[in-house]
């Protein structure tokens, strides 16, 4: 029997905890880029971001007031059960979560055509803010297992799923990769990123391949084509909030899909701001 | 770290430099992409009267906190020039904006500040908040806030960019 109450409740802590905190590895990573980093005005952005995350820990008030779209990710094992009840729940878990954050209160109200030029308003309720289509990822271990990011605009903004004709070298997919996100992190403005990486066959699976390349991704632990994308883009002195300086890009979170017999690779770039992936995790 | 307070008067502007780092207080204008070109157009000159020597911050303000939005998308960055001519001393906001822009802010003595998108510490030093006009935008209404020591850093100013900076 689902106990449909303590889902909506783990839903509606998590919401808030990966809309308030940072994880262990990415306070580290800040850590050391402070240390590191040779440019004072940089220096002092990354502290005065590192020290918001500490408030925001503390009030377990929001990182950012943008405070995202929740993305969700199920994770299931074989013995997991998801049926329509579930979904129910979890949805209703994350209006509640919006509601006690409180989310930024940003759906826009109408028929199609009023929801694009927004000549309907605004609703004042954070829980209007819908999540996005549920993504279902399959796993060895016995859990059903629920991710939540909250994704902020200026990312989505800057964020790019295109095609890459990689010539049969890792060389020119990782250079086009690179170029793509100097270019997108010269523009966010709230740098230093985390680069998401997703390659697959469409831009669909490209798309999901990042989603759960910020799931999955950690700073300490990073392969050899994610480091050197994150060394070179850090070359290119964008530094946080576009002020110059060593830490342009704190990691990459890269995940490949199976790839087809084809010249083609769909790649599907987004530049995590200096929150982002604002994410976590709770097993239902 | 200098602490300056607003309003803003062309001497204090004048001794701006790039890349100074600085802690803002007193009242600030909050706006964005729906409410600023609507202030552009106004004819309300006791809307458009509390301008003068003000500074801007390009953001939402909502339940959620407060944190700059890009300040180059297209709506905030035409809004720019026609602000200072009305007497916008400081645009703040985040990301980096035209070299027009930057030539234009020049020739009416504003200049452009970014702010770390820092909410949670800029709630704590939020001291008030209400709406001055277009109340029906909700979080993108334009508010004004009184607020302790902002942390900001000048990033163009007289006519020079810190992203040109070498």
């Amino acid at each position: 029997m689902m106990n449909t109450d303590l889902i909506i409740d783990k839903v509606k802590n998590t919401l808030i905890t990966a809309s308030c905190t940072f994880s262990k590895d990415k306070a580290e990573a800040y850590r050391l880029a402070i240390q590191n980093e040779t440019n004072e005005r940089a220096g002092w952005v990354l502290e005065e971001i590192l020290k918001n995350a500490e408030i925001a820990d503390r009030r377990r008030s929001p990182l950012c007031d943008d405070t995202g779209i929740p993305h969700l990710v199920l994770e299931v094992g074989e013995n997991s059960v998801v049926n329509s009840l579930l979904l129910k729940s979890i949805h209703k878990g994350v209006a509640e979560g919006l509601k006690e954050l409180p989310g930024r209160p940003m759906a826009i109200r109408g028929n199609d055509i009023e929801r694009l030029d927004q000549s309907a308003g605004i609703s004042p309720l954070s829980e209007d803010v819908l999540p996005a289509p549920i993504h279902i990822m399959e796993t060895s271990e016995n859990i059903t297992r629920l991710h939540i990011l909250m994704l902020g605009g200026g990312p989505a903004i800057r964020a790019k799923t295109y095609r890459v004709f990689h010539k049969h070298s890792v060389d020119t997919v990782v250079d086009e990769i690179v170029e793509w996100a100097k270019e997108g992190v010269s523009m966010l403005g709230c740098s230093p990123c985390t680069l998401a990486v997703g390659i697959g066959r469409s831009h669909y699976e490209a798309t999901c391949m990042m989603l759960e390349a910020m799931v999955e991704g950690k700073y300490n632990v990073q392969s050899e084509i994610e480091r050197v994308v994150t060394k070179r883009v850090n070359e290119a002195n964008i530094g946080p909030l576009g002020l110059k300086g060593d830490t342009s890009v704190l990691a990459t979170f890269m995940k490949i899909a199976p790839q087809r017999a084809s010249g083609v690779r769909i790649v599907a770039i987004r530049p995590c701001c200096c929150f982002e992936p604002r994410k976590a995790s709770v097993d239902l | 770290m200098k602490v300056i307070r607003s309003p803003i008067i062309d001497e204090d502007i004048d001794k701006m430099q790039i890349g100074d780092m600085l802690l803002l207080s007193g009242y600030v204008f909050c706006g964005r992409d729906a409410v600023l070109p609507q202030i552009v157009q106004s004819d309300d000159s006791d809307l458009t009267g509390m301008l003068s020597g003000s500074v801007i911050f390009h953001t939402a303000v909502s339940k959620a906190g407060l944190g700059p939005t890009s300040s180059n998308k297209l709506e905030i960055e035409s809004s720019m020039i026609p602000l200072s001519q009305m007497g916008v001393k400081i645009h703040l906001g985040k990301g980096r904006i035209s070299d027009d822009t930057i030539k234009q802010l020049d020739i009416y003595n504003s200049v452009f500040a970014i702010i770390p998108p820092v909410t949670a510490l800029l709630v704590e030093n939020t001291l008030s908040s209400e709406v001055i006009a277009y109340k029906e935008l909700g979080m993108e209404a334009f508010y004004r806030i009184e607020v302790k020591e902002y942390p900001i850093i000048i990033a163009a100013a007289h006519g020079r960019s810190i992203y040109d900076e070498h």
